[in-house]
């Protein structure tokens, strides 16, 4: 399966409150940012630390970056994030600059 | 002697070779592979490492491209790899410029590129490290004694994934006379993470 | 639900500690320190359990002794209750008993 997103691509982080182990932290809950790369796939850690019996399939995950605005409301750096495919979806409009 | 009577550290330590004990018994460890890797660690793992391809960067225009581009497959020029007792994880190289500095974090861990950096440092694993940079990194360098320009963006990687990030720090001033290995000196582990310009 | 280890953004925590700045501050601040470390990296790369295994181990350690506890004193909670809870070892014979 095709990546869902490429460098310059607006997306927006989930929002979901997960009972378990995620790698996507709080406070870029529900934030847009703008792909910068992709990393390659990985086995997604919330399927992967329910210990199938096999690996799940890897998933693309890409560097976001994302302004201090967006993510806490004020702040004039940026900060990016490694996240997987299934933490993201295509953002409507662009996030706080 | 109960461990009753010793101090927390004692009581841990006797924690970890009762369990070392038990792991060994059922097979699950052996001592001496154990100290193989111990020593393995301690002696591969180093910030001189990363402080050479720091160098290295500054002289060859077309290695620092390389670097930038493909890290892990550049590495192997100096001899070096982030394969480490698990599998190879992907180094992303970051270079500081005129307008833009950064620093590495993993907020949510204390995720590091030992390969390069060598054994991280208590504060980096620390909650305030943690929780602050990401927030308000130029308040952070600061309590490094780091007073970055204002004019120059900041930009803080948070290492939440498979990817580990190392700072290439500009060339300092002045440095046009020195020698690859005396470039390598000036190179710290610190400016290799951002909270110093070195 | 969000856990302790997500500090990103989280405030309280006061100035960053002076341990470890510059150079000179040992690997590990005792021997059962290194021994830990050794043990988890066996551990691992036997399969007994996973990385995100390991990490959601350690992110269930209750807040306060989360923040209470030393580095690698987390790792050794979190190895204890991964071997627990796989029947790998029981807390008894890990207590000492």
């Amino acid at each position: 399966m095709a990546e869902l997103f490429g460098p310059g691509d607006l997306v927006q982080a989930s929002r979901i409150d997960p009972p378990h182990h995620t790698r996507l932290p709080r406070y870029a809950r529900g934030a847009t940012g703008t792909v910068i790369e992709r990393q390659g796939r990985y086995p997604l850690p919330d399927a992967r630390f329910w210990q199938l019996p096999a690996e799940p399939e890897p998933e693309p995950v890409y560097t976001v970056i994302f302004s201090a605005r967006e993510l806490f409301g004020d702040g004039d750096h940026t900060v990016t994030l490694d996240l997987w495919e299934s933490y993201l979806r295509p953002a409507v409009t662009e996030g706080w600059r | 002697m109960s461990a009753d009577h010793a101090g927390p550290a004692t009581a841990l330590a006797a924690r970890v070779r009762q369990l070392e004990a038990l792991l060994e018994d059922r097979g699950l460890v052996e001592a001496r592979k154990l100290d193989r890797a111990l020593e393995a660690f301690l002696s591969g793992a180093s910030p001189a490492n990363g402080a050479r391809l720091v160098a290295r960067s500054w002289l060859d225009a077309e290695f620092r491209a390389r670097l930038l581009a493909d890290a892990n497959a550049t590495l192997p020029e100096l001899g070096l790899s982030m394969g480490g007792a698990l599998a190879e994880q992907r180094l992303k190289v970051i270079q500081n410029t005129e307008d833009q500095h950064n620093v590495i974090v993993c907020t949510l861990c204390s995720c590091y590129p030992l390969a390069l950096l060598g054994p991280s440092p208590t504060w980096y694993k620390s909650p305030a490290y943690r929780s602050r940079v990401v927030r308000d990194p130029r308040r952070v360098l600061h309590e490094f004694g780091f007073m970055l320009d204002p004019a120059v963006k900041i930009n803080v990687w948070d290492a939440n994934a498979e990817s580990r990030y190392m700072v290439l720090p500009r060339r300092p001033v002045d440095t046009g006379n020195l020698d690859e290995e005396a470039l390598a000196a000036l190179v710290t582990r610190d400016g290799l993470i951002g909270v110093a310009p070195v | 639900m969000s856990r302790i280890n997500d500090v990103g953004g989280m405030q309280g925590f006061g100035p960053v500690p002076s341990l470890g700045r510059g150079a000179g501050e040992p690997t590990f601040h005792a021997d059962w320190e290194a021994h830990v470390f050794v043990i988890n990296q066996a551990l691992l790369g036997g399969g007994v359990y996973n990385l995100d295994e390991f990490r959601d181990a350690l992110e269930r350690i209750p807040p306060q002794e989360y923040l209470a506890s030393s580095y690698y004193e987390s790792w050794l909670r979190a190895i204890t209750v991964l071997l627990a809870e796989k029947g790998v070892l029981t807390e008894e014979e890990m207590a000492g008993g």
